[in-house]
């Protein structure tokens, strides 16, 4: 689920090598390495910016602030992490990442064009791109105006979306990151049905969520029962019958998410919460999305399924909110263990509406779940 | 047709340049620092990928991702449409077909800003490479109306609001992360939409970064960089504050940056270059022994635009030839580090006046400090 983007991305993101060591990089580089061998790369760009740097994060552990980056591993020798911010907030940023050569994007010839200099092999010299899709054509210029004839570069195929399943120590954090997002969106649910406003208990999550080392947050509120999410407006307007809110947080680089409906009385939409009981029992190795999406709308009766969630039951998630295979209606591709996702399902009508969601994982012989709506609803 | 000056200033240059059409758009992200020129034209801060399209004749529609938003963005906006669409160049192509433009005749403003693929495809619906005037929204944007400025006094009212909490509530043991997460919420729940919030200590910083797990101890000294914003409107406030009674040379130097200050706001009247106001504050630090700290990594600029109305005058630097304007606003910041301090903090947000660049603030920045 997308909101509106923040100015910067605030939270502490320092990296621990405690649960991510030195190692971790280098059985993640692999896969780099491995693409450079088979297409005779002699290195690999990768983009990522403030919106999104899963890739990006996943290699280096770098999360842009602000702006851009743009990682440049060879296939042998240094790497180099060129981000988008002034050479005073070098020392900052070298905090985050296990690449220890970290310069200011804004000298781009002193910081693009030696490297890149650097590289030895027959000319055109190929070089494997990820994210350049995302890159602004004025930065992309600058790229071109650099490399000349002397670089070949060559869309990396395959990186973009995770694809990987996730190890033990990559799931721990992930859990992490799902017991934040239960603490915060209960803490919601008790200030709204303490009196707060819908803006006001999301707030109230948000500070429980940062409090707790998240380091993102991003949510959505409905301020008419459910109908229509929005992000926040500050208008803290009056308590109505519903609180209807998408919450999603980011701990260690994994993101997690619940949609939660809370009601006053019962429930304006039962077949919601029937829809996501049939899709938890569904979720296993080898299930397909449109095998899910079919459970869904028959649980959901004539209802369709709410807009915000466009037109899918669920996706994958982990260090992106979105790491693609939308559970929707003509998505063929098997669930595998390791991966992990977000089920959700909703409706409305011209009163109102309901969304619940449910993260789990595709564990060998079915799923586990990790956080549920009910989760914030029971806190 | 929606009423809004600065659509009529654009299509009275439409009219005058032999246009059609305006396309205005943005990516998505927020940066304090630069205009987002869908929320120029529109008052929307879009989620996604978004355009906005003028006519000559002075109608316009805006264009937002993901289709979901349509309705909110529409009841926010100024424009006369709104369509949501989940694919920015079909939604745009859309638009031009209900409004019969010619695409050739189409100038663009910062389509640059948009992902290479969007950018491209949105060439293929306007049939090619179009005039530019990425510049457009920011220099009809640059001073700011009298909403604005107001909404701007609002957020700095927010900041100083933020400030004081944070003197409240910091103590020693609380981590970076604690403090910012409850100021960013306490300013959140004054109405402040975003936060550019850098908030970090150490005994001896080399600059201001976003907030970490470090625990705050006697003798940190605090450095903040305040800057919500509220109904767009960005403002900034930095300050320096000590845990514990700072050192005789720590107040001693906290003064320089103050006289740079006072030195800044004094020189920048109606007419005068950037460049010169920038040169007044390094004038200071010269003259107290630190010119060759006046530059990266020892500093960044001396102030900068705030978006996301304009950006304008950009950054304060000694290089740029920018001419100050009466009602522009911009945050003034002679931060720097210094050898025997670390780096310290100081800055206000400005309007410039015939009397200078009058602070927003109710209290300038002092070297403040936290009793033990």
């Amino acid at each position: 689920m997308k909101t509106v983007h923040p100015s910067i991305v605030l939270g502490a993101y320092t990296w621990d090598q405690d649960r991510l060591p030195r190692d971790e990089f280098q059985i993640r580089g692999q896969d780099l390495n491995q693409a450079m061998d088979a297409n005779g790369w002699k290195a690999m760009f990768i983009y990522g910016d403030a919106d999104e740097h899963s890739v990006l994060a996943y290699y280096t552990n770098f999360v842009p602030r602000v702006r851009w980056t743009i990682a440049m591993i060879p296939r042998e020798g240094e790497p180099r992490l060129l981000v988008s911010m002034s050479s005073r907030d070098m020392p900052a940023m070298k905090l985050m990442t296990w690449i220890t050569d970290v310069v200011s994007g804004w000298q781009w010839e002193a910081g693009f064009d030696p490297w890149i200099a650097g590289l030895k092999g027959d000319v055109p010299i190929g070089v494997g791109t990820i994210g350049f899709e995302r890159m602004q054509p004025r930065l992309f210029r600058s790229v071109e105006k650099s490399i000349g004839e002397r670089v070949r570069l060559s869309p990396a195929q395959g990186f973009e979306g995770a694809t990987r399943s996730l190890r033990p120590r990559e799931l721990s954090l992930l859990r992490e990151s799902c017991a934040v997002v239960k603490a915060a969106s209960a803490a919601m649910v008790r200030a709204w049905r303490d009196g707060a406003n819908a803006e006001g208990a999301v707030l109230e999550g948000e500070r429980v969520a940062r409090s707790l080392a998240a380091q993102d947050v991003r949510t959505l509120v409905s301020l008419d029962g459910g109908r229509t999410l929005v992000p926040f407006r500050g208008e803290f307007k009056p308590a109505g019958d519903s609180l209807v809110a998408h919450f999603a947080v980011k701990v260690q680089g994994f993101w997690s998410e619940l949609f939660v409906t809370a009601s006053n009385g019962p429930s304006a939409f039962p077949k919601v919460e029937k829809a996501l009981e049939a899709l938890k029992a569904a979720v296993k190795p080898g299930v397909v999305g449109e095998d899910l999406h079919s459970k869904a709308i028959q649980a959901l009766g004539t209802r369709a399924i709410h807009p915000v969630l466009t037109s899918s039951v669920g996706r994958r998630v982990g260090l992106s909110l979105d790491e693609g295979c939308p559970l929707r209606a003509d998505d063929a591709s098997p669930m595998v263990a390791g991966y992990v996702y977000s089920l959700h399902v909703g409706t409305r009508d011209d009163k109102g509406g309901a969304i619940a969601s449910a993260m789990v994982a595709i564990t060998a012989k079915g799923a586990e779940v990790l956080c549920e709506s009910g989760d914030a609803l029971a806190g | 047709m929606a009423s809004d000056v600065r659509i009529e200033d654009t299509a009275r240059y439409l009219e005058k340049e032999g246009f059609d059409a305006m396309v205005a758009a943005c990516n998505g992200q927020n940066l304090f620092l630069d205009s987002n020129v869908v929320f120029v034209f529109s008052g929307v801060r879009p989620i996604g990928e978004a355009v906005v399209v003028i006519e000559r004749s002075g109608r316009s529609t805006l264009v937002v991702t993901p289709a979901w938003d349509a309705e909110r963005a529409a009841e926010l906006s100024r424009t006369d449409d709104t369509l949501g669409c989940d694919d920015l160049s079909e939604g745009l192509e859309r638009a031009l077909k209900k409004i019969n433009v010619n695409p050739a005749k189409v100038v663009t403003v910062a389509l640059a800003t948009l992902f290479a693929q969007t950018a491209r495809n949105i060439e293929k619906v306007l049939g090619g490479r179009r005039a530019a005037n990425d510049g457009f929204a920011s220099q009809i944007a640059r001073v700011r109306n009298a909403e604005e400025l107001a909404a701007g006094r609002k957020g700095t009212w927010i900041a100083e609001r933020g400030y004081e909490r944070m003197r409240e509530i910091v103590k020693p043991g609380m981590r970076e992360f604690e403090l910012t997460a409850d100021l960013y919420c306490f300013m959140k729940g004054m109405g402040a939409e975003d936060n550019f919030l850098l908030l970090s200590a150490s005994q001896h910083n080399l600059a201001v970064r976003a907030a970490g797990h470090r625990k705050l101890d006697v003798g940190d000294i605090i450095l903040s960089e305040i800057t919500p914003c509220y109904h767009g409107q960005f403002v900034q406030i930095c300050r320096t504050t000590v845990i514990g009674e700072p050192s005789p040379v720590l107040r001693e130097k906290y003064k320089v940056l103050q006289n740079a200050m006072h030195r800044g706001q004094e020189t920048a009247l109606p007419g005068t270059r950037v460049r010169d106001v920038a040169n007044a504050m390094n004038d200071v630090f010269r003259d107290a022994g630190y010119g060759k700290y006046c530059q990266p990594p020892y500093m960044r600029v001396r102030g900068h635009g705030l978006g996301i109305t304009s950006d304008r005058p950009g950054d304060i630097t000694d290089d740029s030839d920018v001419v100050l304007e009466e009602g522009m606003v911009f945050v003034m910041h002679p931060n720097q580090y210094l050898p025997e301090t670390g780096y310290l903090m100081c800055g206000e947000p400005v309007v410039i006046t015939p009397q200078g660049a009058e602070s927003l603030t109710e209290r300038d920045a002092e070297l403040d400090f936290i009793p033990v």
